[in-house]
């Protein structure tokens, strides 16, 4: 176990599901931590028990055995408002309220601070301020949340949890609807509030890019167990190849990305250099089929001819020799003649 | 601040017009009274003619004001209602409430006689039904509290009460079937409703159960406002969601049930109103959101009870179509409107 001593948040033998019966029981005797300051991303695939573990951390969900501590305090010693003032939490649901303005949805994150009726104090009022600010949101505070994109609102929840002020944030597939830069800005954001902040945020995500590129550490959620490290620690020791042992995607370890694992078709050898070289053997992954670096075993021989900016591509099997001027052409030629090689593969 | 004034201003123009409606309602009827001797006699006692201050004091004014009841008290529990459960087309009787009160003046008035028992008309005094249209929404609400003290999926309890209020009205029409001729007719009409069978003696339980209602649900405007985001996120944020759940069913039953009891299953207004509400005053803030319903749903309803009065005709009709006949075409407004339901009013 490493240094458990700094950790604001600690899974103790934690087990996670929906009922004590075997069944129910997703993972058992899950044991992590996470210090002030750090941002966490949990990965695993779907119905591994992602949204449960942190649904569970944040007390919508009880758990089966085991126990969550924050600062050395069991989570169902605080009473609901005290732990509102330390754990915040934002869900995988679109929210949309008709009729709700960007700022009145981050004022309700002041809710476990405000009297009976929810009057804003001035404090309250420049918390609630600094968190618009704080997120970019301040040119949209008066529009309403309905006429946002869906990376807006996310923002706007994650203003409300800043306004909630707590010191652990907890957020389900932030960046689920998102399109890349959206993603990207979504986790910049919360990588900048962990650094300057000193907030621990714990966020899923199925984007193993983003998870390896931003996180601090990563909780890598496998069936009925949870591994976490920094993530080249799992890069290095080889644990994130865990994760698609069965599937088809593999991570290269080498280009630090993910790649689709298809299954080998033909065999062809390419000649030529440069980016004409590396788009052709792009186009041909793409279509399945193997690049072997010895011609003599190869179905094909695919030459890529450079003249000043402009490409051609030859090809050369079972004594035919054709021509092409784009990669398209040249790649539904090869779907055309080695579509047997592909789907006696399949 | 401008926005501030503006709601304010709207506020005032309603109240106005809830005043100017109120006066309208009490001059109407098949003996006119001007309104000049309205005001004089509502603030000096003083009337031109001694039948026009028991006209007006007896029967007009206590069916005023239980029209003002009525719509701020419908108004009121269906917005809690479309606000817990997140749904535009939710009302004040999703739980079965109306279902309930049904069920249980059905058998007052059908089931002992079917049962053989003999009543005089006199047993089926205002009284009586009143009490069993409160028995049997109250025996609903239990059952509504006791799953949802068990249930955590808030749908699931909507689902319950919309299948409560069907098995319900299942039984009623069972005693209907079976009932004789004159005491289904008593019974069709409670279903019609009514805002005139309400006596200066029963206001005294009628206030005091509307205003118990009202109080609960302003005290409730911060914990409506967190619950529209989903009971998830108002837990996250340090709700009871147990303890809220109760007082928001509790509230509206004590105000669609008892004016269920007493005025029979006023339909629509419950619906209608939040959204338009909504619609005028912009905004999503149950702390502006309760008392400006309150007031619209007094103006509509003061001006449902003066439609149904069919001024310059002597017959009138009852108050349950007319609000239908207003409210439906706001509830297809909002469905036509808001496709997605996510940009009502």
């Amino acid at each position: 176990m490493t240094n458990t001593i700094n950790n604001i948040l600690s899974l103790h033998n934690l087990s996670i599901g929906y009922s004590a019966g075997k069944n129910g029981i997703l993972c058992e005797r899950l044991n992590v931590g996470a210090r002030k300051g750090e941002l966490i991303a949990l990965i695993g695939k779907n119905g591994t028990g992602k949204s449960t573990l942190l649904r569970t951390i944040a007390r919508l969900q009880a758990s089966l055995a085991g126990s969550v501590t924050i600062r050395d305090r069991e989570i169902y010693q605080f009473s609901g408002r005290d732990f509102a003032r330390l754990v915040s939490f934002v869900s995988t649901e679109n929210v949309t309220v008709p009729n709700m303005s960007v700022y009145d949805l981050v004022a309700l994150g002041r809710f476990p601070y405000t009297n009976w009726i929810g009057r804003l104090s001035e404090e309250d009022r420049n918390i609630v301020e600094h968190s618009i600010k704080q997120t970019g949101l301040a040119l949209l505070k008066d529009k309403n949340i309905d006429s946002l994109s869906d990376g807006e609102r996310q923002r706007v929840m994650i203003a409300r949890t800043l306004a909630q002020n707590t010191d652990l944030i907890i957020l389900d597939e932030p960046t689920a609807f998102l399109d890349l830069q959206g993603r990207h800005e979504i986790i910049h954001l919360l990588n900048k509030l962990a650094a300057e902040q000193k907030k621990t945020i714990v966020f899923s995500t199925h984007d193993l890019n983003i998870a390896t590129s931003e996180a601090d550490k990563i909780w890598m959620l496998l069936p009925g167990e949870l591994v976490e490290g920094a993530p080249e620690d799992l890069i290095l020791n080889n644990q994130i190849k865990r994760l698609f042992d069965n599937s088809l995607l593999r991570f290269d370890s080498a280009s630090g990305s993910f790649v689709v694992k298809k299954q080998s078709g033909a065999k062809f050898s390419i000649m030529g250099e440069g980016e004409g070289l590396l788009w052709t053997s792009r186009a041909l992954q793409r279509l399945g089929l193997t690049i072997t670096e010895t011609p003599a075993q190869a179905h094909g021989i695919i030459r890529v001819n450079q003249n000043a900016e402009s490409f051609n591509w030859q090809v050369h099997h079972d004594d035919i020799s054709e021509e092409f001027a784009s990669v398209y052409l040249l790649a539904n030629y090869l779907k055309e003649h080695f579509s047997f090689h592909l789907r006696k593969k399949q | 601040m401008q926005v501030k004034s503006q709601k304010t201003t709207l506020f005032i123009f309603l109240f106005l017009l809830l005043a100017g409606a109120f006066v309208a309602d009490l001059a109407i009827g098949s003996v006119a009274i001007p309104a000049r001797d309205i005001v004089n006699i509502l603030f000096t006692g003083q009337a031109a003619r001694p039948e026009w201050r028991t006209i007006l004091i007896d029967f007009r004014l206590p069916r005023a004001i239980t029209a003002i009841l009525a719509g701020t008290a419908l108004s009121v529990s269906g917005l809690q209602m479309q606000t817990i459960f997140r749904n535009p087309l939710a009302g004040p009787f999703v739980l079965g409430i109306s279902a309930g009160a049904s069920l249980g003046v059905a058998i007052l008035v059908m089931g002992f006689t079917i049962a053989g028992a003999s009543l005089s008309f006199g047993f089926l005094s205002n009284w009586t039904i009143v009490g069993a249209a409160w028995i049997g929404s109250g025996l609903i609400l239990m059952l509504i509290l006791l799953i949802s003290a068990r249930i955590r999926d808030i749908m699931t309890i909507l689902i319950l009460g919309i299948m409560f209020g069907s098995a319900a009205s299942a039984v009623v029409s069972i005693l209907q079937y079976f009932s004789n001729e004159a005491m289904l007719k008593i019974f069709i009409i409670w279903t019609m409703g009514s805002l005139g069978n309400v006596t200066y003696s029963q206001m005294q339980v009628l206030v005091p159960g509307i205003v118990a209602g009202l109080i609960i649900a302003f005290s409730l405007s911060k914990i409506l406002n967190a619950l529209l985001l989903g009971e998830n996120y108002a837990v996250s944020m340090g709700l009871n969601i147990k303890i809220a759940r109760i007082l928001i069913f509790l509230s509206t039953s004590l105000l669609a049930g008892t004016i269920t009891a007493f005025c029979g299953p006023i339909g629509f207004i419950g619906i209608a109103v939040p959204h338009l509400t909504r619609l005028f005053f912009k905004t999503s803030d149950h702390r502006i959101l309760i008392p400006a319903s309150m007031l619209i749903g007094s103006v509509i309803l003061i001006f449902s009870d003066i439609v149904s009065q069919l001024p310059g005709y002597d017959a009138t009709i009852p108050i349950n179509s007319v609000t239908a006949l207003l409210g439906i075409p706001v509830v297809i407004w909002i469905i036509l409107k808001n496709r997605k339901f996510s940009s009502l009013g």
